[in-house]
């Protein structure tokens, strides 16, 4: 699209009375290489393309989304989206103050250093890495019946403009690996998986230890096909490092995003200034951070990000925010538009969450434990902003007795509320570590960091048997 | 970013894509092309929150080198683009490793309408939708005194339509579309919030279906009745998975039934054809044939004829689900259940997943012991596991002491492992739930479920 083409849709968005219209262009090309079965399962390649258009009327939202390109069929859009809420068709504004400012571009800040284009590289110089990630991990045990990895790029070109007069393009390039390990015995089998990202490009696979993850992967896999069943009950829960962070993505940061604080659908709607966590907890979500998976440049409404804190010592400071969530709430703005693609409005999302490293050693914080369980490692897990309630897998766990690590349990799943957790984080350790993500809420599936250091929660319950 | 500069339809896509793939020496290719729209909005506090409208397309390639696949898809459906497609599907072939696939030749489909799409439902207006949703959300927010919010509430529309083609001159078509309404609302009493959400989709607005005091009196009692909720003892404990969530846990362990799954070692269910897998009470069927049903067509995604599959019959297993792929692998013919979207690889799918009916009512389930916990909603699939079977999940429900209601529970957890469970059912209801749905699960009873609270 070209300023000219673009200055006139936004324009025909404002006639039909909107107060801000915007426009968000994507092309994005995907790459992977599969390697399954010891064989090159697939290759693939493949290009999103699409438009969307945002009106807003006040805090009201319609959006358009289409993969076709000529302007005609983009001010059709409109046209129907203004009569969808009742305006007649043809043009309602055209006072002095509904011609849009001159579409002025503006540089983005390269905050993520990329230095070698994955569409300048190439899928075959994949297949090396994939092939000595697979031999790693069968090489671990005979046990090991299957390995799946993957490597997987994406470059996106984006496109934001709209009535304020914002003009900005954007590249976002993410790399990621997968290893996926199988291992089986006695009739069962148990799979495991690492998966590291980065905003990077083909340089993040040529710095990245496979052998490391595929290893992991594969050890997790076989460790936990012979582990007994987790007990399940009340009990004091030791959280890992890195993906752990996953509990507080899920359990708080979603509640803290104005797209849910704005519908009342939030339980910690009207709670800013409010201790809402136990005073050893300072939460952060941080879209600064260089070449992090969760990172951007700008977000998706074109606004620089920041590093947002959002639990001081236990206290709730802020909300990540919106356009639309930031007037409807009254937070300021935290560059933390995000969606999944043009097929997608933005609203407020996390990008790189984060609970602050505390003062304890991870050693103090296992001893610290009479009898419960170390998650090591967490699955996945979801939450209900409304009511709070949340639920995470533990894919690799321990039994902790009397302060040590003992036998490794499976099958564990954490439940509970956000609000009641948070008070609960009674040790912070030193050991702060990132991991990376996929998030998915109303604006799609996005990129995310989770991370935490190792952390203690009094009591949670544990399901098991 | 790309210039456009003619944007061709999908049949001309493909055949724009063939022509190149031919070109470039491939003997052998297939693509799929998708298109779709749809319109919608949500409703907050009597206002309209968000409309959208969408329309997207795509068009994804598979062409051989030899025996070597390569595919790649695009949302740009210009020469330019497509042509670029080509050539990464043709680069692509280069890199993978040889697959055995017989491209399916054109074959007479049945002579059936799957009544998948209705014309009628293409008129239906935003303003029809906002009108509905309105009504909808005045009767949920005033249907209970405890009700504190309705954060959720949406209508829309969609339609798409796909198309399979091959180097064969096979060419087959589909169109569906659907509308549906949903409500989800908050009720509170003290510092307790529950959830009751209630939705209803289908091929038709018909009032029947899309009535709005039914579907407002349903989500606000399905949150109301948790408010007094409490955790049960943990114990061992014959479960109800009732019709609102069966289907849900039984749609978790699709892939097991997969060949690939089982050519590759993630399946439990390996070499177990002919084996009790589960209590004679249970069948399950893949059927394409339902009249009106989201999983039902005439030809799967790689443009095999589908057919009607009884997957288990009587507890035994018959059979596993073949696409192209695993089919050759395993020297047996394709089962119509391969499945493949513009944008992925062939995988393999269920059409309908039916667990055919018991005989037995609800009421007769939960009086089968002393104690049930009957089981409503479940919280997350994180923990569960359709390569290990593995299941440890949140749930929320109501104790039933001699067949009657005695308690609403939450806060506990279940652990069992799904293969466990399959052996383990004592009884299907009469009864599926009321949801547009593929998949089809009456409520099951479990003998025994590890309940921790």
């Amino acid at each position: 699209m070209n300023p000219e083409q673009a200055q006139r849709i936004l324009q025909a968005g404002k006639d039909k009375g909107a107060d801000f219209v915007e426009i968000f262009e994507e092309e994005t090309r995907h790459a992977a290489v599969s390697f399954k079965d010891r064989k090159v399962e697939s290759a693939s390649a493949g290009t999103d393309y699409g438009i969307g258009i945002r009106l807003l009327f006040g805090t009201e939202v319609l959006y358009a989304h289409t993969s076709k390109d000529d302007e005609e069929h983009l001010l059709r859009l409109i046209e129907a989206l203004a009569v969808s809420r009742g305006n007649m068709p043809g043009i309602v504004g055209l006072g002095p103050d509904d011609r849009i400012a001159p579409l002025t571009g503006i540089e983005r800040a390269n905050r993520h250093l990329i230095t070698l284009d994955p569409r300048k590289v190439g899928q075959e110089r994949k297949l090396e890495m994939l092939r000595r990630a697979d031999e790693t991990a069968r090489r671990f045990s005979e046990k090991i019946t299957q390995v799946q990895t993957r490597a997987a790029d994406t470059v996106s070109d984006i496109l934001i403009c709209n009535s304020d007069g914002l003009w900005l393009t954007d590249t976002r390039t993410r790399s990621r690996f997968h290893v996926s390990v199988t291992a089986g015995g006695g009739g069962e089998i148990f799979t495991a998986g690492e998966s590291p990202g980065s905003q990077r490009g083909f340089e993040f696979f040529e710095g990245l230890d496979v052998e490391k993850h595929a290893h992991e992967a594969a050890e997790r896999a076989v460790r936990m096909l012979a582990a007994g069943y987790a007990s399940g009950g009340k009990m004091p829960v030791v959280m890992g490092n890195g993906f752990g962070g996953v509990i507080f993505h899920e359990a708080c940061g979603h509640l803290l995003e104005t797209e849910g604080v704005r519908r009342k659908a939030s339980v910690f709607a009207d709670k800013i200034g409010e201790q809402i966590a136990h005073p050893e907890v300072t939460a952060v979500d941080d879209g600064l951070i260089e070449n992090a998976w969760g990172s951007i440049h700008v977000d998706d409404e074109g606004r620089a990000p920041q590093k947002t804190t959002l639990i001081e010592n236990g206290v709730l400071k802020t909300y990540l925010s919106d356009r639309v969530g930031a007037q409807e709430t009254g937070v300021s703005l935290s560059g933390s538009a995000r969606r999944e693609s043009y097929q997608y409005a933005p609203v407020s999302r996390m990008r790189n969450t984060y609970i602050a490293a505390g003062r304890h050693t991870p050693e103090a914080v296992i001893a610290s434990v009479e009898d419960g369980l170390y998650a090591k490692k967490l699955g996945g897990g979801s939450v209900n902003p409304a009511t709070g309630e949340f639920n995470f897998a533990v894919e690799e766990g321990y039994r902790i007795r009397g302060g040590k690590v003992m036998e490794a349990v499976r099958g564990a799943t954490l439940i509970g509320k956000g609000p009641e957790i948070l008070p609960r984080i009674s040790m912070v350790a030193n050991d702060l570590e990132l991991a990376a993500g996929i998030c998915g809420a109303s604006s799609g599936s996005v990129p995310v960091t989770v991370g935490q250091p190792t952390l203690r929660v009094d009591s949670i319950l544990v399901g098991g048997r | 970013m790309i210039r456009a500069t003619k944007t061709l339809t999908p049949i001309q896509a493909v055949e724009f894509l063939f022509d190149a793939a031919r070109k470039k020496g491939a003997d052998r290719f297939d693509a799929v092309a998708g298109e779709s729209e749809s319109l919608g909005l949500e409703l907050f506090e009597g206002k309209v929150k968000s409309t959208e409208i969408s329309n997207s397309r795509g068009i994804g390639i598979r062409l051989f080198q030899g025996h070597r696949p390569g595919f790649a898809f695009t949302e740009r459906l210009t020469p330019e683009a497509l042509a670029r497609t080509v050539d990464d599907a043709w680069s692509h072939a280069a890199l993978t490793d040889e697959v055995e696939i017989d491209l399916p030749e054109p074959a007479p489909l049945p002579d059936l309408d799957l009544q998948s799409f209705n014309p009628a439902l293409e008129s239906v207006t935003l303003e029809e939708l906002k009108a509905f949703g309105l009504k909808l959300e005045a009767l949920a927010s005033k249907g209970d005194a405890r009700i504190d919010n309705v954060p959720y509430l949406g209508a829309s529309r969609g339609s798409g339509f796909s198309l399979i083609a091959n180097s064969n001159g096979l060419l087959y078509e589909s169109r569906s579309n659907s509308i549906s309404a949903g409500v989800g609302v908050v009720a509170k009493e003290g510092d307790v919030k529950k959830m009751g959400v209630y939705s209803r989709a289908g091929r038709a607005f018909d009032p029947a279906v899309f009535d709005p005091a039914f579907m407002a009196r349903t989500a606000v009692e399905r949150a109301v009745e948790l408010l007094d909720a409490a955790p049960v003892t943990s114990g061992a404990y014959p479960v109800v998975f009732s019709n609102r969530v069966s289907a849900q846990v039984f749609s978790m362990f699709g892939s097991p039934f997969f060949a690939e799954a089982v050519q590759k070692g993630q399946s439990r269910l390996k070499d177990k054809i002919g084996e009790k897998i589960a209590a004679a009470a249970f069948s399950l069927v893949s059927d394409p044939f339902l009249l009106g049903f989201p999983g039902s067509h005439l030809f799967d995604g790689e443009g095999v004829p589908a057919r009607r599959l009884d997957v288990v019959k009587d507890g035994v297993l018959q059979t596993f689900l073949y696409n192209l792929e695993s089919a050759k692998k395993a020297g047996v013919a394709p089962t119509g259940t391969g499945s493949r979207g513009y944008s992925g690889k062939a995988g393999t799918g269920f059409a309908n997943y039916i667990v055919p009916l018991g005989t037995e009512s609800f009421g007769q389930l939960v009086a089968k012991h002393p104690k049930t916990l009957v089981i409503v909603k479940l919280e997350g699939g994180s923990g569960c596991s359709a390569i290990s079977g593995e299941i440890s999940i949140g749930a929320q429900g109501f104790l039933y002491e001699n067949g009657v209601r005695t308690q609403s529970v939450d806060r506990v957890t279940l652990s069992t492992n799904f293969f466990d469970l399959l052996l383990g059912i004592q009884g299907l209801s009469n009864q599926y739930n009321d949801v547009f749905s593929s998949v089809k699960v009456p409520d099951v009873l479990v003998e025994s479920v590890h309940v921790s609270g």
